[in-house]
């Protein structure tokens, strides 16, 4: 087909494409869902078990604080890699977040080390917070990737990877609300394992869930 | 005023309002950028044939009519038009790569016999009525497959506009279509 041709036939009774709102409005959109979501849980587990199941130190909060961060941030980084032209650092604020969150557990294992004399490495399997972060991730996730497919797919990988990283940070919080954890190294492997395995094999088949559309045929 | 000099700031109100789905504006755009485009091709792909410049273009063309909602009309527009062109060529730069690994270069073709039949290089089958037969009796998405990129000798994309079948489908059904056809003209050729 000539371009020509092309041209004509792209622009013949073109649709009304209304344009996407900024990423930080979409972003927005996003939290506001994952936030009901971690309401929903949080009110749902308070009915079943006791309100000092979770001791909230100030290392509490800030691990959440870092986690919240990182998934806001990385949710804002995944929704401007779909944007053409827009930033291409956009992940950097995330890997920040995710460094903050990071330290902070391992700051909380050595205070663990300290008060207890271990790092409680083998005390506690953590098997139930993976399947609740991966059914969260997937509840909080699905609506990102909707939207992600809904621009360009640049950088298929990152974009997967980011995104991952965001619902994934949401799980992680909802899954350390409803669930006493006795050692932070305890949430640094299985918590942050899960988030690193799960974004990891998310930004390697990136490609085949966010792709062009294929226009030949519409 | 010259369409592929037109000033930024006047695609930028004219790709605003194509997005309001005005089809005059939209096929002014198009047409504006399209020379843009591929002397972007061209300059960051010298190496390219003008076919091949011309599938990327066609390429980049398809990829702003998929992704015209994510242009923000008070953002300049050679910005983002730029970076879709620059990931389409990274994209077929891959497909490139990849398609080379699976190709053997030969420079130099082994003469076996000096009769024309054993050089020639084209899989030929004389008895045309036969062939005419064995393609008929394909199912008709591997006939239609045949009929356009075999006899018409139309491009995937082509043929992919005209059926609506995806590129992919299409190969697919050529690929069974040739080894159906095989089968059926050996069996006539031996039975």
């Amino acid at each position: 087909m000539k371009t020509d041709d092309l041209i004509e036939r792209l622009s013949r009774d073109v649709a009304v494409a209304k344009p996407l709102p900024a990423p930080g409005i979409r972003t927005a959109a996003w939290m506001v869902w994952s936030l009901c979501y971690l309401v929903a849980v949080a009110v749902m587990m308070a009915a079943v078990m006791s309100s000092t199941a979770v001791v909230a130190t100030p290392l509490y909060f800030v691990q959440q604080g870092a986690a919240l961060v990182t998934a806001v941030m990385a949710a804002r980084a995944a929704l401007a890699s779909v944007i053409p032209g827009s930033n291409n650092r956009v992940w950097v604020i995330p890997a920040v977040g995710a460094g903050v969150w990071g330290l902070s557990l391992v700051w909380a294992g050595v205070l663990d080390l300290q008060a207890s004399g271990t790092l409680g490495v083998t005390s506690q399997t953590d098997w139930p917070c993976v399947i609740s972060m991966l059914v969260g991730g997937l509840v909080v996730g699905s609506p990102l990737v909707w939207m992600l497919r809904r621009g360009a797919p640049l950088t298929p990988r990152l974009t997967a990877f980011l995104a991952a990283l965001a619902a994934l940070s949401v799980a992680n919080i909802e899954a350390c609300l409803t669930r006493p954890h006795a050692f932070a190294l305890t949430v640094l492997l299985w918590h942050g394992g899960t988030v690193a395995a799960v974004a990891a094999l998310c930004g390697l088949t990136g490609r085949r869930w966010l792709r062009w559309p294929d226009l030949t045929t519409r | 005023m010259d369409e592929s000099s037109a000033p930024d700031e006047h695609l930028s109100r004219l790709m605003a309002r194509a997005q309001q789905g005005d089809s005059n504006a939209y096929v002014t755009v198009l047409r504006a950028i399209t020379p843009r485009v591929r002397q972007l091709v061209r300059t960051r792909r010298q190496f390219l044939g003008e076919s091949d410049v011309e599938d990327v273009v066609q390429e980049v063309l398809l990829s702003v009519h998929a992704v015209r909602a994510t242009y923000d009309p008070a953002r300049p527009l050679m910005p983002w038009l730029s970076a879709i062109v620059r990931h389409r060529l990274a994209d077929a730069g891959r497909r490139y790569v990849r398609q080379g690994a699976h190709e053997v270069g030969v420079d130099d073709l082994d003469v076996t016999f000096q009769a024309p039949a054993a050089n020639s290089r084209e899989e030929t089958f004389d008895d045309l009525d036969a062939l005419a037969q064995a393609i008929q009796a394909l199912p008709p998405g591997q006939r239609q497959a045949v009929e356009l990129l075999k006899l018409r000798e139309l491009s995937l994309k082509e043929a992919s506009a005209l059926t609506g079948m995806s590129i992919g489908a299409l190969k697919i059904a050529t690929h069974r279509a040739i080894t159906s056809l095989r089968r059926m003209l050996r069996r006539i050729h031996e039975g």
